[in-house]
């Protein structure tokens, strides 16, 4: 159906893919893997004609292609299902579904009668009861993925591609949307799927292709690997390299303890404890409520109710100022919008929770902030020219370094970094788990918030699992795996695994 | 407290900033320059010292007021009511006797309106989230009716000579105030780049959020930002009004978006969190020196309007080109 050969992409500087070769037959389901950066999104994109390769060849029903935007491969019958919708959230489904489309009738306007049955017609066809005269808001994520998905029937497509489509969604829905992806790919559709959980793709997919730094690593059926053979090609390496050693649970005294928070509508009666010298990983799906319970926790949220100790002393919900002082640091989940100071420099993002310490007398001290901005930049080794450069103008990896910088300056009891490795390559990824274990061993008290199980499974000391705003379990020392973390994550047997 | 030395260092690999971004911001300068000469070969008379020193007095008020402007746009704001506090400021230099002696409180009476306005506005774009627009064209209006009444729609009375002394006239060709400006600027520009506070501005005007979370009162600093903006118009009215003389209800009228358009062409960028005090002002004398010149060329004075628009869509395509 589609086959790629030789396909290279490059970015200002940084090359995303490099000759790699994929194809797709119709009628199957193909899981595509790999760490962040490894070319997935730049290989959908490129299928998708959102991106022209700069080398190689796309051939798709037989015939060599060259996509020059989205709407040529659209029209071929490719569709794509991004992790973020595209969807107006204030027009009906059937609007959305037939947005571009429009079903016209007399003088060109839009017949809307004929829209809403044809709408009707895609939405059974799929097997799904959404009254396509309902407000796309008002819908469940779950159901806004279907009307993604019907966006897709209204061609006659051929090559379906979901990008994460499970980040977003519960176990019980995951299974509803594999239910209709098989029958799909009964119709001969060809479907590329690509995810972070094993699980599923075992459950789901006939073949799976593995990318890794933007190569191709490997394809294989299913049944020819398992689990662990999977992540080694995945990460390159063995996991022993990647994750420092445990310290292991027992020993440290509690340094923060939370509990009964509750966030309006996000986070209810949750609670945890943070040990020093220790790294507790906040897990569950994405939107159960994790970041939102960090969030509270440190006072970037308002909290409806909830009281956190410090050191054994009671000091109710604090703001973030506060939180700064006695000793917490929050590493963001998403930097640019909320982490970094994009428009200043190193120097200026390292000390900016620290103002205090380059500050004399009202005036910030240049000299002694380049200083300390010098003496992170080899600390954590952030490639930079050095500490007048702009952050914009940096990677990804790097930026996270000086976040991290900036926080453990002043974090002297409890850090907390929310996927802190998201969208940082293997090698950064390795040192940034390297300075959080120093971070532990030196009594700090980290919370790690990670969507990604390897993740947690090899660095956390101790596992805070989450479910739909409520804590639904925890898990320490040996107890911690893949498996009981995803039980406990949905509560919902089929997606907590039994493969191998 | 960290210490890693298992690992060979990264590379320090990172692309090189082209040579056109590295020297952007020399363009306004430049082209603040090739403006003057230009304008001086057409017409001799645009270089002569009473010109030189007219245009000098026109850029302090206009500079005054971009000041506190600046402040605002680092901050994602803008403000309206700088014509109506300047206005303002002007009614009130007259209602006093007209002596040396009210100078005082004249200066507290328009400063401290300047202030109240601000303190209004940065209560009403952070507590209220009222977008700056709307917030700061509300206070505009309102000022004006508070000050038609006080006015009767008529003002009158005379300006102190004091005031009228800073606002006109010149020792040796250099009017007095642009000394009034020259001491604000340094001021309020060493502020915003060597100070704590200033390092606030920038990190709350780049990021809101980040600003928080990073323990800043982003509201505390984006009212100060209003509330500077507010004195500096005030103090701006009160040069004017000397500078005027005579004293109407429209006293500044057009500063407004003359100030706004001084700062974004002088780099000081709508969205927030970019450029600086040097910038703004340098933009201010480009709009000066634009507008003279159409006048001395004896070009119809409806020119300097569309040249305005003109210079408005020039300067943001070029920065919006550099911010890529």
């Amino acid at each position: 159906m589609l086959k790629l050969t030789g396909i290279s992409k490059g970015f200002a500087g940084v090359q995303a893919l490099s000759g790699i070769n994929f194809d797709v037959r119709a009628g199957e389901i193909h899981a595509l893997v790999g760490e962040n950066g490894a070319g997935k999104s730049t290989t959908i994109k490129i299928i998708a004609g959102a991106l022209q390769p700069d080398a190689g060849e796309i051939a798709f029903d037989g015939k060599v292609v060259s996509w020059s935007g989205p709407a040529d491969a659209k029209a071929a019958g490719i569709h794509v299902i991004y992790q973020e919708f595209v969807l107006f959230p204030h027009l009906t489904v059937a609007e959305n579904i037939f947005l571009g489309h429009e079903r016209r009738g007399r003088f060109g306007l839009i017949d809307h009668d004929r829209t809403r049955r044809d709408a009707a017609d895609l939405l059974q066809r799929l097997g799904v009861a959404i009254d396509p005269d309902k407000i796309v808001s008002e819908l469940t994520v779950a159901d806004q993925q279907m009307v993604e998905i019907s966006k897709a029937l209204v061609h006659k497509v051929k090559l379906l591609i979901l990008d994460e489509p499970t980040a977003v969604i519960s176990g019980r829905e995951a299974d509803l949307l594999f239910a209709r992806l098989a029958a799909l790919k009964a119709e001969g559709v060809a479907i590329v799927y690509v995810s972070h959980r094993l699980e599923e793709i075992f459950q789901i997919a006939d073949r799976v292709t593995v990318f890794k730094d933007g190569a191709h690593v490997a394809t294989t059926d299913i049944g020819d690997v398992n689990r662990e053979r999977l992540i080694s090609l995945m990460v390159g390496r063995d996991l022993k390299d990647i994750f420092p050693p445990k310290r292991g649970t027992g020993g440290g005294k509690v340094t923060l303890k939370a509990e009964n928070v509750s966030v309006a509508g996000r986070v209810r009666n949750a609670s945890l404890e943070l040990r020093a010298g220790e790294i507790t990983a906040l897990a569950g799906m994405v939107g159960a409520g994790r970041t939102e319970f960090a969030m509270a926790i440190f006072g970037g949220l308002p909290a409806s109710s909830g009281t956190v100790w410090i050191d054994g002393e009671q000091v109710g919900m604090l703001s973030p100022a506060q939180s700064i002082r006695r000793g917490m640091g929050f590493v963001t989940e998403d930097r640019k919008g909320q982490g970094l100071a994009m428009l200043l420099d190193v120097a200026a993002n390292v000390t900016a929770a620290d103002l205090d310490a380059v500050t004399r007398r009202g005036v910030i001290d240049r000299r002694r902030e380049n200083q300390i901005a010098r003496e992170e930049i080899e600390k954590y080794r952030i490639a930079c020219r050095g500490p007048s450069t702009p952050v914009a103008t940096m990677s990804g990896g790097n930026q996270q370094k000086v976040i991290v910088a900036r926080w453990a300056r002043t974090s002297r009891k409890v850090l907390v970094l929310d996927e802190p490795t998201r969208g940082v390559d293997v090698g950064a990824k390795t040192e940034i788990y390297r300075i959080m274990r120093q971070l532990a061993d030196d009594g700090i008290a980290l919370l790690m918030i990670s969507s990604e199980l390897p993740e947690v499974v090899g660095m956390a000391d101790r596992v805070v699992v989450m479910r739909e705003g409520v804590v639904s379990g925890e898990l320490a020392g040996a107890a911690i795996n893949e498996a009981a973390i995803m039980r406990l994550a949905t509560q919902h047997p089929s997606a907590a695994g039994s493969h191998p | 407290m960290v210490d890693l030395v298992q690992s060979k260092p990264a590379a320090a690999t990172e692309p090189k900033r082209s040579l056109t971004s590295r020297f952007s911001h020399l363009a306004l300068p430049v082209f603040l320059i090739l403006l003057i000469v230009i304008s001086g070969l057409v017409s001799p008379a645009f270089l002569s010292g009473s010109n030189i020193s007219n245009m000098l007095l026109q850029v302090a008020p206009l500079g005054i007021v971009v000041i506190g402007q600046a402040y605002v746009i680092i901050l994602r704001g803008l403000d309206l009511s700088v014509s109506s506090v300047m206005a303002t400021s002007a009614v009130i230099a007259t209602s006093f006797s007209g002596q040396n002696g009210d100078v005082l409180p004249i200066l507290l009476v328009a400063v401290g309106i300047g202030v109240a306005t601000g303190i209004v506005n940065g209560l009403l774009v952070t507590k209220r989230s009222v977008s700056p627009f709307l917030a700061t064209l509300a206070t505009m209006i309102v000022l004006q009716g508070f000050r038609f009444a006080y006015t009767q729609g008529a003002p009158s009375g005379n300006v102190p000579p004091l005031f009228r002394a800073i606002g006109s006239a010149t020792w040796n060709g250099i009017p007095y105030n642009i000394l009034v400006l020259i001491v604000l600027a340094v001021v309020f520009g060493l502020l915003l780049a060597r100070s704590r506070f200033g390092r606030e501005v920038y990190i709350t005007g780049g990021n809101p959020t980040t600003a928080r979370l990073l323990g800043i009162n982003a509201d505390r600093v984006t009212i100060i930002g209003y509330v500077i903006s507010g004195a500096m118009a005030a103090i701006a009215g009160l040069v004017l009004s000397g500078y005027v003389g005579i004293v109407d209800n429209w006293v500044g009228r057009g500063f407004e978006l003359d100030s706004i358009v001084a700062a974004v062409m002088g780099g000081i960028s709508l969205s927030g969190g970019r450029g600086g005090i040097v910038g703004g002002l340098l933009g201010a004398a480009v709009l000066v020196v634009v507008f003279n010149a159409v006048l001395l060329f004896g070009l119809p004075v409806q020119l300097q309007i569309i040249i305005k628009g003109v210079v408005i869509v020039v300067a943001a395509a070029f920065y919006v080109r550099r911010s890529r």
